[in-house]
């Protein structure tokens, strides 16, 4: 089994049922990402990406296919299984950041470490130091609705990294942030990436494929090449010509 | 998990929405308290019923009377029904109070003997009637008798009577404009007692005794109001005068006997063991037992009422917690992506909505505590006021809480938001992350 990518998809199908239609999110997809890597997922809206990166990420179970993540083939996993997966391996940051409203930052970054057992004193520490790491050490008592935008993303980048996982997947991470706070978060990303951390990012900024490793590019459910989806995306913005 | 942060972590998220629990826990607080008010009440009238028959009847005491068995061809009743033939007669020997005495938890056996003369008791021109018997005692302190005035020992030549006896007393010479008649005390005074037969020509032989009334007997309400006591060698010597020859106790026995028993919890067993014996026992424990068990099944239907008003407050927890999941939808994504296993997922929504049904019954036992003991201070001024003007005894209490009520009422309320919270938490639980963190 050495030197199998860290992240290994194979022939991952995923359909969604839309009443009477099933739609395919993911139609064959085959990918091996290296630990240590930093992925970037791009494609269009409705593209797959982000149900790719949740697949991954072990939140949902694919229609047919095999997910493996360091060596653990997760699609078979039970949901207790899965979850302790999660809870050890997986660091997620979301777009709308998924902040609790009425915990302090301290709280939000320490609360998956509640779910480990973890007693209240090394939360604690352990929360703090994270926030420390990403800059926000005078921040730590204010609620979500006290920080802005690249300040709650920081939070919950210090979150994904409480438990120490070797992933860390990231769905549109700058998409509510302004250009500079967004900037500000693919650097935070890429000194995970430095600091050893396989990274994966689904996003439409492409300024982020300048901190990647290696860029993925999605279209209907599918893997293309650089050329197909800078052609097929041009055809999508190109007006509408008559006859 | 740990248990300590899942119980910090379940009442901050009560805490989260103080209102919205706060009044879903009043549904509880009112059925706890309906519950704890109502069932202390049941248990309060439970109490002063049991109480008042305390009063009346010695719960302690069974009655023996001699057995007749009849044939089962004649009826297969005892005593009495017609047509029977009796078969065979149990008497009150001695032999059979040996065996009552044997029966473990009879401290004593009490022998009584009516008289079996007739009597007239006289008191300077005013006549007057009674039973009166001989008891086996010298001290009807035994029997569980108070004097009222004078003493309960019994002493040869004396007597002690109930504290209707001298309302027994008339005037023969009376005219009917005379005033009513005032009761004569008769403490201290001797009476004569004129004790007569017929013989067998027809003639009316009398014997008139001086007998000292050394005691009058505190109301009891019961069958010792309306006695007067001697002693049984006395009395025995009097009915073998009325008879005419010697009565055979080994042979015929006694009238009746009155066993005692060590506690009022062996009653019923001891006159079942008497009962199978041949014998004729009977306890007021039978009313006593008859009164519980109705009393029992009122605790039930008022338990049962404020049990409903419970399940209302329950109703009203499950809609809670299911408008709770819809809105923390999100964030029960979030626990599952950070690694909440479903278990810890359930387990705070369960937590939850056991904690409002806890909170409910807290303030449900508090409130139904204080209100019990309100109706007991307005009840009871009540009733003491009623009995000084009309008589009786008053109440102690009205609704008295039994130490595990408030307890019992606490689990229960929780066990009821818990049962409540249980279709909500299984449904957070089985919630797929990515559709979970995905609801708008």
């Amino acid at each position: 089994m050495k030197n199998q990518p860290f992240v290994r998809v194979s022939e991952l199908h995923k359909d969604f049922k839309m009443g009477e239609t099933t739609v395919k999110a993911l139609n064959g997809v085959s990918i091996g990402i290296e630990r240590g890597s930093f992925t970037v997922i791009m494609g269009p809206s409705g593209s797959g990406k982000s149900t790719l990166l949740y697949l991954i990420g072990g939140l949902d179970w694919p229609t047919s296919g095999a997910i493996h993540v360091d060596d653990e083939e997760i699609e078979t996993m039970d949901e207790n299984t899965l979850a302790i997966f999660r809870r050890n391996k997986v660091g997620f940051i979301f777009q709308s950041f998924n902040l609790i409203a009425s915990m302090a930052a301290e709280e939000n970054v320490s609360f998956p470490l509640r779910f480990s057992g973890i007693n209240p004193a090394e939360r604690k520490q352990r929360s703090q130091k994270q926030l420390e790491l990403v800059g926000l050490s005078d921040r730590m008592t204010h609620k979500p609705t006290e920080l802005s935008g690249g300040q709650q993303q920081r939070v919950a980048v210090a979150r994904a990294l409480i438990n120490d996982p070797p992933l860390i997947l990231a769905d549109e991470p700058t998409g509510n942030l302004d250009s500079f706070s967004g900037l500000a978060i693919m650097q935070l990303l890429s000194d995970l990436h430095k600091a050893g951390k396989t990274i994966i990012v689904v996003t439409h900024d492409p300024r982020m494929r300048q901190f990647a490793t290696n860029t993925v590019f999605l279209l209907d459910g599918s893997i293309v090449s650089e050329v197909d989806y800078k052609n097929a995306t041009e055809l999508l913005t190109q007006p509408f010509e008559k006859g | 998990m740990r248990f300590l942060d899942l119980v910090s972590l379940i009442f901050y998220n009560l805490s989260r929405r103080k209102g919205r629990v706060l009044l879903t826990a009043v549904g509880v607080v009112i059925g706890t308290s309906a519950v704890v008010v109502l069932v202390s009440l049941a248990v309060g009238l439970r109490e002063n019923a049991t109480q008042q028959l305390w009063g009346i009847n010695d719960l302690t005491s069974i009655e023996v009377y001699p057995g007749y068995n009849m044939k089962s061809s004649g009826g297969g009743m005892m005593m009495g029904g017609g047509g029977g033939e009796i078969e065979d007669i149990k008497y009150l020997t001695p032999n059979a109070i040996k065996e009552f005495q044997a029966i473990p938890g009879v401290t004593r056996v009490i022998i009584e003997d009516y008289f079996q003369g007739s009597l007239d008791v006289v008191y300077g021109k005013l006549h007057g009637y009674s039973s009166l018997m001989g008891i086996s005692v010298d001290d009807l302190a035994d029997m569980g008798l108070e004097a009222s005035a004078g003493t309960t020992e019994l002493v040869k030549g004396t007597a002690v009577v109930g504290s209707w006896i001298n309302r027994n007393f008339y005037d023969p010479k009376a005219r009917p404009d005379d005033p009513p008649l005032e009761p004569p005390d008769l403490m201290g005074q001797t009476l004569k007692f004129v004790v007569s037969k017929w013989s067998q020509d027809g003639i009316e032989i009398k014997k008139t005794y001086s007998i000292k009334i050394v005691g009058v007997l505190k109301e009891s309400r019961g069958q010792s109001d309306g006695s007067i006591y001697m002693r049984l060698d006395e009395i025995s010597a009097w009915n073998e005068w009325v008879r005419g020859t010697r009565i055979n106790r080994n042979k015929e026995g006694y009238s009746n006997v009155i066993v005692k028993a060590e506690s009022p919890e062996q009653v019923i067993d001891i006159t079942d063991q008497i009962n199978t014996l041949g014998y004729m026992a009977y306890t007021p424990q039978s009313t006593v037992q008859g009164i519980n068990s109705f009393f029992t099944i009122l605790q039930v239907i008022f338990g049962g009422v404020g049990a409903i008003a419970l399940i209302v407050a329950a109703i009203g927890i499950a809609n809670t917690m299911a408008m709770a999941i819809l809105e923390r939808t999100r964030e029960i994504g979030l626990m599952k992506a950070i690694g909440a296993t479903n278990k810890d997922v359930m387990s705070i929504f369960l937590g939850e909505a056991a904690g409002i049904g806890f909170i409910g019954g807290l303030g449900g036992v508090i409130f139904g505590w204080g209100a019990s003991a309100i109706l007991n201070i307005v009840a009871v001024s009540y009733y003491t006021s009623q009995a000084s003007a009309n008589g009786g005894s008053p109440l102690s209490s009205v609704a008295s809480t039994p130490f595990w009520l408030p307890a019992f009422a606490l689990v229960f309320a929780t066990v009821i938001g818990l049962i409540s919270g249980l279709y909500p938490a299984l449904r957070a639980a089985t919630l797929v992350p990515v559709t979970a963190l995905k609801y708008e």
